[in-house]
């Protein structure tokens, strides 16, 4: 196990280095010098030198650095944990994502969340009443969820709650835009306005999660052990939800794992349509910009966190099943 | 000594089934065989129950599926209206005519879908925008069948470094915001043209069918009639491409059709943010994008049309692809 573990975050720490070098390469070949974007003119050239050699671009003397060599200035303030400066904002990119990941956090956790509650009992009951019309509703509304990407539904939110409800003699509906004034401090307020996003982030994943779990619950409930349990003479609930569930939700560890990367996904744009000020608009706003260190910072966060994820979600899975051995 | 039956030769051997064999048998059969060699003769003249393909079965599978069935003719008429709508009107969908903007919909027949904001033609428009994501959608997945067919089965077949490297980057591409680093290279390759678009959602996009592909060929290789053509004296290639990818076949095709789908969904996000084939060419992302602000006034007809014909179209390929899932593995329903 703790050789598994070593191998794991080494695999871990040589993919973000690979990343790290396609997506560094792939910024720097593309056009668009960081001191042409918002910038004087007339500005003294020694300056721009200054700024350049501070973004790592330039030497002292204003001779460009070769990619390879930009690369290893990259790497070695990465080490240190320092993703270098916005072409842009004039700030650190780690202080800007440290700004808006909590936000982030916020909403995605929440949207993963409520998709978990909800979408593994739906899977849980559409497998034990299997060809039942909750059974088949459910897989209906499971086909939509995963035909509406979430930036459509954001937009269908919209129109319904905030603004056809507000039209309507109710004059009540959900707020339109991100957080409001309160922020964190005012958690009935900032309820209010995650509900729009979150559920449109939501849909998608309860729709595989109920899917799945489905798929995973039937394949137990067809197994020996499950009938001798029932041969035994226990009772219906005791051996679904005792001896079947525990084996069948096993495989939800993984799949959360995955659904990571595919939240951030739909967070670029939802944050976009509903003014969330999270990571992902961020790098949406960055990549309009052409802010390259940013969105690399972008890039570059969400990919540890999912490696960081997915070696958490292999070692619950070894804890949690003791069939599993590495 | 006992009567031995006679072989039965060609494909309708056997004549009626629950038939029993006579001794003519031999002489029908061959004469079977040669009327089978006219041009035109159908199997079905013999007077045998025809042997019926597996692509055939396949087929008729697929249209007892009445939901897919019915997906089929919806996207059919999408596809069909798509192809044909421009023809007949031209470039109704570009005329502009200030006199009319923001007709509502289902007001008159000229413009049944209502008009926009520079009084265009909603439909025609929509019509149009279909063609932009059905191109996408059918040539990206074309491309994805290519590299990731190609590559999937080098790697599954031969295993070694192709093998390691393909694996890894899928690794790398799953653990990457996907969308934000296709809009990261769209803008980076410095125009926001349809085949950019299409070239990068095919290199980035591929490694699905190439996981696929490559866990088929893991599987096939090690069976027995690999081993029996090994020994028959085939080739590499020729067992690859004539003996393990026709069983590899039918994951490959549901995985496509679905994938369609999701380029589909992807080009209208791209299009959405403004990185996809740009206005005043009408796609249903950047008719979602330039009407979105009509969201909270009484025009909202704008940005529903193209976000349900996004997300029927998106509908119908998906149970079209559950539709051939169930046809070519009955086993799985």
């Amino acid at each position: 196990m703790t050789f598994y573990l070593i191998r794991r975050v080494a695999i871990g720490i040589f993919l973000l280095f690979l990343m790290s070098a396609m997506f560094f390469t792939l910024t720097r070949v593309t056009p668009g010098a960081p001191i042409s974007v918002g910038e004087n003119p007339r500005i003294h050239q020694a300056t721009i030198t200054l700024r350049l050699h501070r973004l790592g671009l330039v030497d002292e003397q204003g001779n460009s650095y070769s990619i390879p060599q930009q690369y290893v200035l990259y790497l070695g303030a990465l080490v240190h944990g320092d993703l270098g400066d916005s072409y842009v904002n004039n700030e650190r990119v780690t202080t800007l994502l440290m700004q808006r990941l909590p936000n982030s956090i916020l909403l995605l956790g929440a949207a993963l969340l409520v998709a978990l509650a909800i979408g593994i009992p739906l899977g849980i009951f559409a497998a034990t009443r299997q060809y039942s019309k909750l059974d088949m509703t459910t897989s209906v509304v499971s086909y939509v969820g995963v035909s509406i990407p979430s930036f459509v539904l954001g937009l269908y939110l919209l129109l319904i709650f905030g603004v056809l409800l507000k039209q309507s003699p109710l004059h009540w509906g959900f707020p339109l835009f991100g957080m409001h004034t309160g922020g964190v401090d005012d958690p009935i307020d900032l309820l209010y306005h995650m509900v729009l996003p979150v559920t449109s982030l939501a849909i998608l994943q309860i729709a595989i999660f109920s899917r799945f779990m489905r798929a995973s619950m039937l394949e137990v409930l067809h197994q020996d052990y499950i009938r001798t349990a029932r041969a035994k003479g226990l009772s219906i609930e005791k051996v679904n939800y005792k001896h079947a569930l525990r084996n069948a939700i096993l495989p939800i560890i993984t799949l959360v794992a995955i659904a990571i990367p595919q939240i951030v996904n739909g967070a670029i744009i939802t944050e976009g349509i509903f003014s969330w000020p999270g990571t992902g608009q961020l790098a949406f706003q960055a990549v309009v910009d052409r802010d390259y260190p940013v969105i690399l910072g972008v890039v570059m966060l969400v990919a540890a966190g999912t490696v960081l994820f997915n070696l958490i979600a292999d070692v619950a899975y070894a804890i949690a099943d003791p069939r599993i051995r590495y | 000594m006992a009567q031995v039956p006679p072989i039965p030769i060609g494909p309708t051997a056997g004549g009626l089934p629950g038939a029993t064999p006579d001794q003519l048998s031999i002489e029908t059969t061959i004469q079977q065989e040669r009327q089978l060699a006219k041009p035109g003769a159908k199997a079905d003249e013999l007077g045998g129950a025809p042997e019926l393909g597996f692509w055939r079965l396949a087929v008729m599978r697929f249209l007892h599926h009445r939901t897919a069935t019915g997906a089929l003719i919806i996207l059919g008429t999408i596809v069909l209206a798509a192809l044909v709508y421009p023809i007949v009107t031209g470039n109704l969908y570009a005329i502009q005519d200030y006199r009319h903007p923001y007709k509502p919909p289902f007001a008159s027949l000229q413009h049944l879908f209502g008009t926009d904001d520079l009084g265009r033609d909603e439909l025609a428009r929509l019509l149009r925008g279909a063609r932009v994501s059905i191109e996408v959608g059918v040539l990206a997945v074309v491309g994805y069948l290519i590299i990731g067919g190609t590559l999937g089965a080098l790697a599954g077949f031969y295993g070694g470094w192709l093998d390691n490297a393909l694996m890894r980057f899928t690794d790398i591409i799953i653990s990457a915001p996907f969308l934000l680093v296709v809009i990261a290279i769209t803008a980076a390759t410095g125009g926001v043209r349809l085949s950019t678009v299409i070239i990068v959602i095919a290199a980035t996009g591929w490694y699905e069918i190439g996981r696929l592909m490559r866990a088929q060929f893991l599987v096939l290789r090690e069976q027995e009639f690999v081993q029996a053509a090994r020994a028959l004296g085939a080739s590499n290639s020729r067992i690859i491409v004539r003996h393990i990818l026709p069983n590899a076949l039918a994951p490959i095709i549901v995985s496509a059709t679905l994938g369609v789908s999701g380029i589909i969904l992807l080009e209208a996000a791209l299009g959405f943010l403004g990185y996809s084939i740009p206005p005043p060419e009408p796609s249903w992302g950047n008719m979602l994008q330039e009407f979105e602000q009509y969201l909270l006034d009484d025009k909202a007809y704008l940005v529903i049309f193209p976000a349900t014909a996004l997300v029927i179209t998106a509908l119908c390929i998906n149970l079209i692809g559950d539709g051939i899932r169930d046809a070519l593995d009955p086993r799985q329903r």
